[in-house]
């Protein structure tokens, strides 16, 4: 089965928590994610998502702390307004839905985290390997 | 194990929240700490929790990362799996004997994999997830455990209780496994102890006719709580113990084991508000489940306690149903729940699943342990104190906190253990600055414009990871991966000889960035940083690659696969620490003075308290007067008195070496940081370190009730003065809530139930004949105040509820004549009528206000106030009396209504976390902070907006207005990097560059 | 004209001592920014061809000898001004505000469009239509065939704040489908957005007018112009530039005020306003927030509400 290949944006003390935390109980979820750790979902960029899009990785996710519950206070709301402008402007130039998918998974739901993957990484494949925004470097004439 | 300077330690007893906060405290104020622990974990019940009221708080996500700076502070010596066996010696000068468990596991050598758990053939019941679900017999206390190695419980162990198995000790990869392990006893010099040890659930086996525990399907809210935890038994799936399925209608019973003349006739505090917060997350579970809470008051006297009240029942519809259960009985297997409601006829009803709202009891524990320590216990079995020295236990040198010594909640308990911390000061020196155990390290390294020379090192742990992916590639890989000098395997890279093997090869290769793939930066990164700083070189050059926890333990069943990711992985940090630049945290000096905002009682206890151990105070007081509100209270619910304690420490204050105080004072600015403030006041400039807000808050004046028009309506406060002299009246009529708990003021003002029932109880005392009457929409008498509401009613003073749809009315009964009897006009629910009471004296309880000066001191101080005008803490449950700004602290009123006792608390809290800070000559901080590229900023002042700490300031310069960042207030969130539309602001250690680098690492 | 005269009162009065506002261009169709005092007055004209944003040319100007500066605002340069007073961009006490109200604007790529390469050299408007002509033609066109997109969408035909107005305000002008053609492309199912947008950002020569004429591109280095780091590409790759795009859509969202420049200025007529309206209506129904509109607010991507919708979050 294809495996596609997903860069994961995870906050340091929620969501990365929750992988751990997945990974110390033993849930098994899809090899598919690559986990950037960021110490804030207010940290990301949408930048960063785009340069993953263009980079070729088949979809994004990107997760932090459930609001009220973020280690700097309100990181994650401004992160949650910058998530929604990225979202409604890659669909609307027709980017897949599925393709970059947000959550919010606390230092406890190992469980929720490993849906959460298994669940992006099921759209993912329904979408097959990304199309779009995609670079060819073999033509690139930067740096 | 080092036992730690005498004159410079403290033993802590019991670790969960309260311990821990104690610890930290203390050991943040460089004492060395013993924590003493019975199980095997710190943590306590707050680990147990899956969420906390009112935010909804994740419980185990804002307390791992203090129970991870527990494990690794330099200050903290833990004992875990210990109790205590003897103390002699007095205050000053204790001895104290420790026994530690054998734990028949190395916690050097384990690395906590859990193989020895998988093949254990022993089955017990799990007392963290409260026999819900079973473990080995050899076991980790729960998942995030402190420390997280395991532990062999002897009583269930098939070698050591019949000498056969030994399963564990054959398939430990790391050997750790010590079947000749015993008990050890350890013997500590102390100055003084802290009693921590919590509280127990009310067991409610045989109690009233609740079925528990034959009914299955009734339960304790702590076992629901672990029930509804992610972490719990069924992994957060909602199920009914007896046949798995979902629950759809659950009752809440409350007062379980509290408020009962024949258990305890305390009330628990907590259970209101647990109860409603449980309903909520059930709700949330799952939207159709309906629940139902049968209570007798609803006590959410707490802040913002009675917003979630509104909320759990119009945003998520939980039914309230307030009267008595009588009993629960299964007929035709359904669960039958006979209610007898305050208003109507008795019901039945039925439910799929029934909680037990239990109460809170002292610890089982305690009473061997008050025996041990020679303190007193009150008659319920909690720690006895007293109402001025609520923090003290009986015996001189050893004091008490969280819910030892009566039922608390999480920031209750955190305050109460930041003030015990305060009252060990006075057995220490007074040597500035105390600093934390200081150890050398060799110069660092240059590295800059060096190429990278990078070292990976991929640990096997075990089989934990080479038992799922193929190390050996990785290394061949990794050692082709730009830049990388050197890749290596090691079994365990945490082991201390692998930790000198890396900084071997850091002097040998002459490398400058390493990375370790191995588990998780979260628990193993300090350690790793650590080596680097020992080889010489800046501990930010360190990249982690989670090929662990994230990788070989959650595709073990996909070797390949994993070996592709974990290359990956290895990849991507490789290209961070190509990227990786030297950080120089910024070393922030320290000036040794506090200012404290406030002469009130707050603000003296905390003067004091700071002064007492020897830093320097200035004390602002805006009125001529110290004293505040204590100045209008003359008497206490337990018959203590009030003028005389507040003349005590009026004295003390102004006549502390350490203190001086400024009156009429009028704050003008206040600019600066942590350890540096610059406050102007009165014309003077005052340098200080730290800050506490203790400015109190107000007596709302009534409106309404003829408040103002008629002689005889007073208020409670005005009340207190006037009970000597009062004549003996026929009626008293007293009318709770006048302004609280509605649209202005939506907070429970929460002392006034207990003045009303103190001023009640006093003026019966004087006139016994006096009828009083007590109006009221819920009695709110939390903790042992309940036997005040007892003792009120006993005496025969009248409780009559009103509900804010039908408010009493006041009217004169002699047309304008001011000196006129008043009626007081009110519905009876029990009658079902009205009731025309005629009464000489009407009392009004109104609501505790925030002073208006609040808005502006918030704005000098640039901090937060919450909707209703109160000072608005970092954190609802864990930093209780701190603001997101460091070295900014408040206590008393002006961060929500309390009575005396909980005011010093606070007080001494306060105190406690400013020592933390004036007591050092310096603090680090973060190394991770924004910078500002001033050519690229426009001064758009977004950055400033979005960041919680007020860290980004826009200031002049070259005849604009660019963003700069104080290093020493930014904490490294990165949002306002982010933010940033110029690409002008970046996050040292986070890059762009460096997230860029990872981002792309894998592409082509 | 009364738009001289008021001008030459105010330089009399002293009220302010230099103003921005618009001439003749060499171009028929497109007036030009001036930047005069008080002997340039007889230039100044204001018609359907002065679509350039002015507000822009505000930035970084100081008042002279404590005179502060004029500035002609239509609708969306007021708008624009109000934005940069949220963005500490100008201060208010420095700036002497001209209302006027705009009767919309012409856009020369849709005039370039119907002429097919014939050259301009007159125009004149009566009523709804206006007739252009040149040498040897003449057509008459509808207005709304030549107006620029946002101008016929446009709700708010003068500024919200001004210290004086020429002529008299204009209320809010109510808008039935403002965002019809962001609902266009939404009708299309998203491969065929997608080939719309590669085929429309196909075109882009990386010129960076759209950018040059934005009021809010206002960065003195542009993100895409930047190295370390470099964020993307600068050539005319196709996934460069459509990303260049996105990111200058969520870098002007909660602040474009739908002036039009960009798609104005763009020589290859792109439909630069689709992805800024798509964001415009974003930030309106899920932050409750239309830029230009009001100082006090704070801009919503430096603002948050607890309780703002997060239905796309699992």
């Amino acid at each position: 089965m294809w495996q596609p290949k997903i860069i994961a944006f995870l906050c340091n003390w929620c969501s990365y928590a929750g992988a751990d935390l997945a990974g110390v109980s033993r849930i098994q979820y899809p090899p598919t994610i690559r986990v950037v750790r960021v110490p804030c979902s207010g940290r990301i960029n949408p930048i960063f998502i785009l340069k993953s899009l263009q980079s070729g990785y088949d979809g994004v996710l990107v997760s932090g702390c459930h609001p009220g519950d973020c280690h700097y206070l309100t990181g994650n709301y401004y992160a949650r307004r910058k998530f929604a402008l990225l979202k409604a402007l890659l669909e609307f130039i027709g980017i897949e839905p599925g393709r970059v998918q947000f959550s919010w998974v606390s230092a406890g739901e190992g469980e929720k985290f490993a849906q959460v993957v298994e669940r992006v990484t099921e759209d993912i494949r329904r979408l097959g390997p990304a199309r779009y925004l995609i670079k060819d470097h073999g033509a690139e004439v930067e740096d | 194990m080092a036992a730690g300077n005498r004159k410079n330690s403290v033993v802590v007893i019991g670790a969960g929240i309260a311990g821990i906060q104690a610890a930290l405290d203390l050991a943040n104020a460089g004492i060395s700490v013993h924590l003493v622990e019975l199980t095997p974990s710190i943590g306590g019940r707050m680990a147990q929790l899956d969420k906390t009221f009112p935010t909804n708080d994740c419980s185990i996500c804002i307390l791992a990362p203090k129970m991870s700076e527990c494990g690794r502070h330099p200050n903290i010596i833990l004992h875990p799996y210990s109790s205590l066996l003897s103390v002699a010696g007095k205050a000053g000068d204790f001895s104290v004997v420790i026994k530690e468990y054998g734990r028949y596991v190395d916690p050097n050598r384990c690395v906590s994999c859990g193989l020895c758990a998988e093949k254990c053939p022993v089955k017990v019941k799990d007392e963290f997830d409260m026999g819900l679900r079973e473990r080995k017999a050899i076991y980790r206390y729960f998942l995030q455990s402190i420390p997280s190695t395991f532990v062999i419980d002897r009583d269930n162990c098939l070698y050591l209780k019949r000498g056969v198995c030994r399963l564990c000790e054959k398939v430990c990869p790391a050997q750790a496994i010590r079947f000749d392990d015993c008990d050890r006893t350890v013997t500590v010099d102390c100055c003084a102890i802290i009693v921590a040890t919590g509280i127990d659930p009310f067991n409610p086996i045989g109690y009233g006719q609740y079925g528990y525990p034959e009914y299955e399907d009734v339960v304790t809210s702590i076992e629901f709580e672990r029930m509804l935890s992610a972490s719990g038994p069924n992994r957060g799936h909602l199920i009914r113990p007896s046949d798995g399925k979902e629950p759809k209608r659950i009752a809440f019973i409350q007062c379980v084991g509290s408020r009962d003349q024949k258990r305890n006739d305390y009330c628990s505090s907590v259970c209101c508000m647990y109860a409603m917060k449980q309903a909520i997350i059930a709700k949330e579970h799952d939207k159709e489940i309906e629940t139902t809470i049968f209570y007798m008051d609803l006590r959410a006297f707490g802040k913002d306690f009675d917003k979630y009240y509104e909320r759990a029942k119009s945003q998520f519809g939980v039914r309230f149903e307030r009267g008595r259960v009588a009993r629960i009985k299964k007929e035709d297997g359904r669960l039958m729940l006979y209610f007898t409601p305050d208003e109507g006829r008795p019901r039945r009803e039925e439910f799929d699943l029934i909680v037990l709202s239990v109460g809170l009891v002292p610890r089982s524990t305690l009473k061997d342990l008050a025996e041990t320590l020679a303190i007193r216990l009150d008659r319920h079995g909690f720690i006895k104190t007293r109402t001025f020295q609520p923090l003290a236990t009986t015996r001189p040198g050893i004091f008490v906190c969280g819910g030892a010594s009566g039922p608390k909640d999480i920031p209750e308990s955190v305050m109460s253990a930041s003030g015990s911390v305060v009252e060990c000061f006075r057995y220490f020196d007074r040597k500035w600055p105390r600093e934390v155990s200081k150890k050398t390290y060799p110069q660092e390294r240059d590295i800059i414009g060096d190429r990278p020379r990078i070292g990976v090192f991929i640990c096997h742990c075990g089989i934990n990871i080479a038992g799922v992916v193929d190390v050996k590639k990785i290394v061949n890989f990794a050692k082709n991966l730009q830049y990388v000098e050197h890749a290596q395997d090691l079994t365990y890279a945490c082991a201390q000889d692998s930790l000198n093997l890396i900084k071997a090869k850091i002097e040998e290769l002459d490398l400058n960035r390493i990375v370790v793939a191995a588990c998780t930066p979260r628990t193993h990164e300090p350690l790793f940083r650590e080596t680097l700083r020992e080889a010489g070189l800046n501990p930010y050059l360190f990249e982690m690659a989670n090929i662990r926890d994230q990788c070989s333990w959650a595709h073990m069943e996909k070797p390949d696969e994993a070996t592709e990711k974990a290359k990956d992985l290895v990849k991507i940090a490789v290209a961070k620490a190509q990227n990786l630049t030297p950080l120089q945290p910024l070393k922030i000096k320290i000036n040794p003075k506090a200012l404290v905002i406030g002469g009130g009682l707050a603000g003296m206890v905390a003067s004091l308290a700071i002064g007492d151990a020897g830093y320097e105070v200035v004390l602002l007081e805006k009125e001529r007067r110290l004293g505040g509100n204590l100045r209008r209270v003359y008497a206490t619910l337990d018959g203590d008195d009030p003028q005389a304690f507040l003349k005590r420490i009026i004295t003390r204050v102004t006549s502390h070496p350490k203190i001086r105080v400024i009156r009429e004072a009028e704050i003008e600015s206040i600019t600066g940081y942590v350890g540096n403030y610059r406050t102007k006041v009165s014309g003077e400039e005052i340098e200080h370190g730290a800050i506490i807000v203790a400015t109190g808050a107000v007596e709302l004046k009534p409106e309404g009730y003829l408040y103002g028009k008629s002689r005889r309506v007073v208020t409670q406060l005005e009340l207190e003065r006037m009970i000597p002299e009062l004549p003996r009246y026929r009626n008293v009529v007293m009318i709770q809530c006048v302004g609280s708990r509605d649209d202005e003021h939506p907070y429970c003002s929460r002392v006034c139930c207990q003045e009303a029932i103190k001023n009640a109880l006093r003026i019966k005392e004087l006139h016994p004949l006096t009828n009083i009457y007590i109006l009221y929409r819920d009695i709110r008498t939390y903790g042992r105040m309940e036997e005040y509401y007892e003792k009120a009613r006993n005496r025969g003073i009248i409780f009559i509820r009103y509900t804010p749809e039908r408010r009493p009315q006041v009217y004169l009964k002699d047309g304008n004549d001011r000196y006129s009897t008043l009626l007081v006009k009110v519905f009876d629910p029990l009658l079902g009528d009205e009731l025309i009471l005629d009464a000489d004296l009407l009392v009004l309880a109104p609501a505790i206000i925030p002073p208006e000066g609040n808005v502006k001191l918030a704005r000098l101080l640039k901090v937060p106030l919450n909707r209703e005008g109160f000072f608005l803490e970092a954190h609802l449950k864990l930093r209780p009396v701190d603001f997101a700004t460091d070295g900014v602290f408040m206590c008393g009123l002006a961060h929500s209504p309390k009575n005396i006792e909980e005011t010093i608390i606070q007080a001494k809290a306060a105190a406690a976390r400013a020592i933390t800070i004036l007591s050092r000559e310096s603090i680090d901080a973060e190394g991770t902070v924004s910078w500002v590229d001033p050519l690229r900023c426009q001064g758009c002042g977004y950055c400033v907006s979005v960041c919680a700490y007020a860290a980004v300031e826009l200031k002049e310069r070259e005849g604009r207005l660019v963003a700069e960042v104080n290093e020493a207030i930014c904490k490294g969130c990165g949002v306002c990097a982010a933010t940033c539309r110029s690409g002008a602001i970046d996050l040292k250690g986070f890059s762009d560059e460096q997230i860029f680098a990872m981002v792309t690492a894998l592409r082509g | 004209m009364e738009l001289r005269s008021r001008i030459r009162e105010l330089f009399q009065k002293g009220e302010i001592g230099s103003l921005i506002g618009y001439g003749r261009g060499t171009l028929p169709l497109s007036a030009r920014p001036i930047f005069i005092t008080e002997g340039g007055v007889d230039q100044l004209i204001f018609d359907i061809t002065c679509g350039v944003n002015l507000a822009k040319y505000l930035l970084r100007k100081k008042p002279i000898a404590g005179q502060k500066v004029g500035i002609i605002c239509k609708g969306c340069d007021g708008r624009a001004i109000i934005q940069y007073l949220t963005e500490g961009q100008l201060n208010r006490e420095d700036v002497y505000i001209i209302g006027i109200s705009c009767p919309g604007m012409i856009d020369p790529n849709r005039v370039r469009e119907k002429v097919r390469g014939r050259v301009v050299t007159n125009y004149q408007m009566n009523g709804e239509e206006i007739t252009l002509s040149g040498d040897g033609f003449q057509l008459t066109l509808p207005r709304e065939d030549l107006l620029s997109r946002s101008c016929l969408r446009c709700r708010y035909p003068s500024p919200p704040i001004y210290d004086t107005f020429i002529g008299s305000p204009k209320d809010r002008v109510e808008i039935q489908d403002e965002y019809r053609s962001v609902a266009e492309i939404e009708s299309l199912p998203a491969a065929e957005r997608w080939n719309y947008f590669q085929s429309e950002f196909g075109r882009c020569i990386r010129c960076y007018a759209c950018r040059n004429s934005c009021p809010f591109c206002y960065c003195d280095v542009c993100f895409v112009d930047q190295t370390n780091p470099q964020w993307f590409g600068k050539g005319v790759e196709l996934t460069d530039t459509i990303i260049f795009h996105l990111v200058r859509a969520l870098h002007t969202a909660g602040r474009c005020v739908d002036c039009g420049s960009c798609e104005r200025a763009c020589p290859m007529g792109i439909k630069l306003t689709l992805l800024s309206k798509r964001m415009e209506r974003e930030v309106r129904e899920r932050f409750d927030y239309i830029p230009g509109l009001s100082v006090e607010e704070t801009p919503p991507m430096a603002a948050y509400r607890e309780d703002d919708p997060q239905e796309f979050i699992q």
